[in-house]
């Protein structure tokens, strides 16, 4: 798309969001947040601004931007759920972005790691937050969240629903005339999280591609988001759904008693939602005052029992059997290997020749950041 | 005048400064040897990164194919948080993988089979970039490939510096100890010093005898200096009591007569033994008078307070005065006194109430011993203002004695003693001397050599 257009385009964008936006914000004045799908602004009494940049939806992270708003009432705050709307490409990042938050591990990792991040500074994160979860003081993992598999409870009419990898392979083999088309999983190709779950999965063990292929086999649905897959699963469109985030699916399975959440037996991948202030951003300052609420005791109680959210924190929760199973990604240059173009084409070859049939190619053109 | 630097401190400094020197050089060595071993160490690492990503390397579908390894990614990172590049180039220098343009920071790139490291920066990120050229190991494929592979210089900082740390430690404690046993040796070399001091301070004043100890080799000469200064003092020391004892012996001379010429007029009753008496007591009274004012001079002569008073005396004039001052004592011996037939006329740079004074000194002398004549003149060749006297003299070997305070040819002479003493000291105040001799017709000369001055 040539320059001008692709401004013209944005520009349209805004200005229809803020259209829609205009009811929602004199619904809720004392508020003084308003959400559109994708989009979420608190109007500060001061001049300041803070721009953050997440993957996650604004309804999840709602709680802790507006506990943040409450605290800081002259900031005005602007969310761009990243998963939607305007899609840009997965390197660089955009200039007027304060907090750039993802659980593509491997993506943010890269952009610190070829020095597009500035520091945290002194004192901004807890002091008691866990060394895994940050990196030269640049990264910092927020959250804390397993990769898990959520299935309907008819599921269990078929036979023991599966409980680990070994077990989800036997079931799509034993079953697979009922599960065909019912399946639904990330699709690697377009989501960065989903190629990093594929990718992960891979790396641990190419026994993976096993399970990949009877997958292919059953005409698994390849989708975007959590949300979709939650969104198809509560519908009853699909029966299995394969490296849900955690978060999001312990929030839908909590509303929804039809669905079973199931953390694999044998290893479960946790990923981290990792932040950077990029070198450009224009308040780096507000991003760092955000990183301080959110890190803190009230910030993490918020986002642990408002959202679904997982904290890095060790907690009580942690100490579960589930949780034993869980692997956390590591912050280490590895992380590279996870994106090097190469391998990356080869995987998603892979991937497509097992899933072409079903899926075809031209939509893949558009590898916009989504989760 | 304020004490030159302490003997101690110069050694102390002197030495310190060298040690600070090595130390600073030792520093720098240790640095530098810090640095390479890091570089070694970390350029090792790089080169093993790349050999095990070259292994990963290979010709799939037409094309040059890298599975990275996960693990050599890692293994560039040892610290953690060094910021990992990597680039796979082909031998037509293409980039075919990375998440860097490396191939940009180095050229030419290595040839196959070997391993080059260079100090890059990329985007103002410092990084040491090491490169292994390489070639496809497959039959039908043989096509060269580079692989450069790069990392940020943390790690290389942290072990320069631990290195680092420790080699000055190891310095700092060298140094201490070096410091304290330089402390203990500089005070047992300046022990004999502070020994003579102890020695020289417990002295009393009064104490003039040599100094008896052993000093090292360099503080003899000094100790040899002293005992000699000592020594000359002791000398002084017993001219000076010999002098005192011997002026108190002539004054008490007059006064005695003066004393017991009072005492036998006092018996009498007799005005004549009165008037005897009162004539004996003036005599002894002039006398003893005449005895204090030539200590006196004496002592002003041999003063350093006193300083000598140059201007031009004519000693003809001087010569013409003073004798006349001495015609009537000569009457009254009955001594023919009269100034020399030839008498030139001579001026000399000097003080003339000294000159007076030795001239009169030696006037009186020669009235003393003289039979009949007296005659004063003046050789302006040697410049020599002398008296000549037809007395007997003064023997050749008594000449030098002489000139010693209280020194008399004849014991009980008339005389003080003095006279000769103070011409002698006026000569040497005017950088003379004393000349005698025995003239050609019998008669003994003495005079006053004095020295034409500079001025």
């Amino acid at each position: 798309m040539p320059n001008a257009l692709r401004t013209l385009y944005r520009t349209a964008l805004i200005m229809v969001s803020v259209i829609l936006l205009i009811p929602v914000v004199t619904a809720s004045a004392d508020e003084r947040c308003a959400s559109s799908p994708g989009h979420m602004r608190c109007q500060g009494k001061g001049s300041e601004r803070l721009n953050i940049q997440g993957v996650v939806e604004a309804d999840v992270l709602r709680p802790v931007l507006e506990a943040f708003h409450q605290r800081y009432p002259q900031i005005t705050l602007d969310y761009r759920d990243a998963s939607r709307g305007e899609r840009r490409k997965p390197e660089g990042v955009p200039r007027d972005v304060d907090l750039l938050m993802s659980s593509a591990m491997a993506q943010q990792y890269q952009l610190a790691n070829a020095g597009l991040a500035q520091s945290l500074g002194d004192g901004v994160v807890n002091p008691v937050w866990p060394d895994s979860a940050r990196w030269r003081d640049e990264l910092i993992g927020l959250t804390h969240e397993p990769l898990v598999m959520v299935y309907r409870r008819e599921l269990a009419d078929m036979g023991p629903p599966p409980v680990d990898h070994a077990s989800l392979l036997t079931f799509l083999n034993h079953h697979r005339n009922a599960l065909t088309g019912r399946i639904v999983t990330y699709d690697p190709a377009r989501s960065p999280t989903g190629f990093m779950a594929v990718a992960q999965d891979v790396a641990r063990s190419t026994e993976a591609w096993t399970l990949f292929e009877a997958m292919g086999k059953a005409d698994t649905q390849l989708v975007d988001s959590t949300a979709a897959m939650l969104k198809g699963l509560i519908e009853g469109r699909y029966l299995i759904g394969y490296n849900l985030m955690g978060s999001y699916a312990r929030r839908a399975v909590q509303s929804h008693p039809e669905l079973v959440l199931q953390v694999p037996d044998d290893y479960a991948l946790a990923l981290q939602r990792l932040a950077l202030i990029p070198k450009t951003a224009p308040h780096p300052d507000m991003a760092r005052r955000f990183l301080a609420f959110i890190t803190s005791s009230e910030g993490q109680q918020i986002m642990t029992t408002r959202t679904p959210l997982g904290s890095p924190l060790p907690t009580d929760d942690n100490a579960t059997p589930a949780a034993t199973s869980l692997e956390p990604i590591q912050l280490v240059p590895g992380l590279l290997a996870l994106i090097d173009p190469l391998k990356r084409e080869a995987l998603l070859h892979r991937w497509q020749m097992i899933f072409t049939p079903h899926d075809p190619a031209g939509s893949h053109a558009d590898t916009g950041e989504v989760e | 005048m304020s004490p030159a630097a302490s003997l101690h401190r110069r050694l102390l400094g002197g030495l310190t400064v060298l040690l600070l020197l090595t130390c600073v050089l030792l520093l720098l060595q240790s640095w530098y040897s810090a640095q390479r071993s890091a570089d070694r160490v970390h350029d090792r690492l790089l080169s093993s990164a790349a050999q095990v990503m070259s292994d990963h390397v290979s010709w799939r579908d037409g094309r040059l194919w890298f599975d990275v390894p996960a693990s050599a990614l890692n293994m560039l990172a040892p610290q953690g948080d060094e910021r990992v590049f990597y680039t796979l180039v082909d031998h037509k220098g293409h980039a075919v993988s990375g998440n860097a343009d490396l191939n940009a920071l180095m050229s030419p790139l290595p040839t196959p089979g070997t391993f080059r490291t260079v100090s890059a920066n990329l985007n103002g990120l410092s990084l040491r970039v090491g490169a292994l050229g390489a070639r496809l190991t497959a039959w039908h494929h043989r096509e060269p490939y580079t692989l450069l592979v790069a990392h940020t210089l943390e790690a290389r900082r942290a072990m320069t510096l631990a290195l680092f740390r420790d080699s000055s430690l190891r310095l700092a404690g060298i140094v201490v100890l070096a410091l304290a046993g330089l402390l203990m040796t500089l005070r047992l070399a300046l022990n004999p010093l502070a020994h003579l001091r102890t020695k020289l301070k417990a002295r009393s004043a009064h104490d003039l005898s040599p100094i008896d100890m052993s000093v090292p080799r360099e503080l003899q000469e000094l100790l040899e200096a002293l005992n000699a200064l000592l020594a000359r003092q002791r000398q002084v020391r017993i001219h000076e009591q010999r002098f005192i004892g011997d002026a108190s012996h002539q004054l008490r001379t007059p006064l005695a007569g003066i004393a017991a010429s009072a005492e036998l007029a006092l018996r009498s009753s007799d005005t004549a033994h009165w008037q005897q008496a009162l004539q004996e007591i003036q005599g002894g009274t002039r006398r003893a008078t005449r005895l204090a004012e030539q200590l006196l001079s004496l002592t002003r002569l041999d003063s350093p307070q006193a300083p000598l008073t140059r201007q031009p005396v004519s000693l003809e004039t001087l010569a013409r005065e003073t004798l006349i001052r001495f015609l009537p004592a000569a009457d009254r011996a009955g001594i023919d006194l009269g100034l020399a037939e030839h008498c030139p006329a001579l001026t000399v740079q000097g003080d003339d109430w000294q000159l007076e004074e030795a001239l009169s000194n030696l006037i009186d002398n020669a009235l003393r011993y003289a039979r009949s004549r007296v005659t004063v003149g003046i050789d302006a060749t040697d410049r020599v203002l002398y008296v000549e006297d037809d007395g007997p003299g003064i023997h050749a070997s008594a000449r030098a004695e002489v000139l010693r305070p209280f020194y008399r040819d004849q014991e009980q002479g008339p005389g003080s003693g003095l006279g000769l003493a103070i011409a002698d000291g006026v000569a040497r105040t005017h950088d003379g001397h004393m000349i005698m001799r025995h003239a050609a017709n019998g008669d003994f000369m003495i005079g006053l050599h004095l020295p034409e001055t500079a001025c």
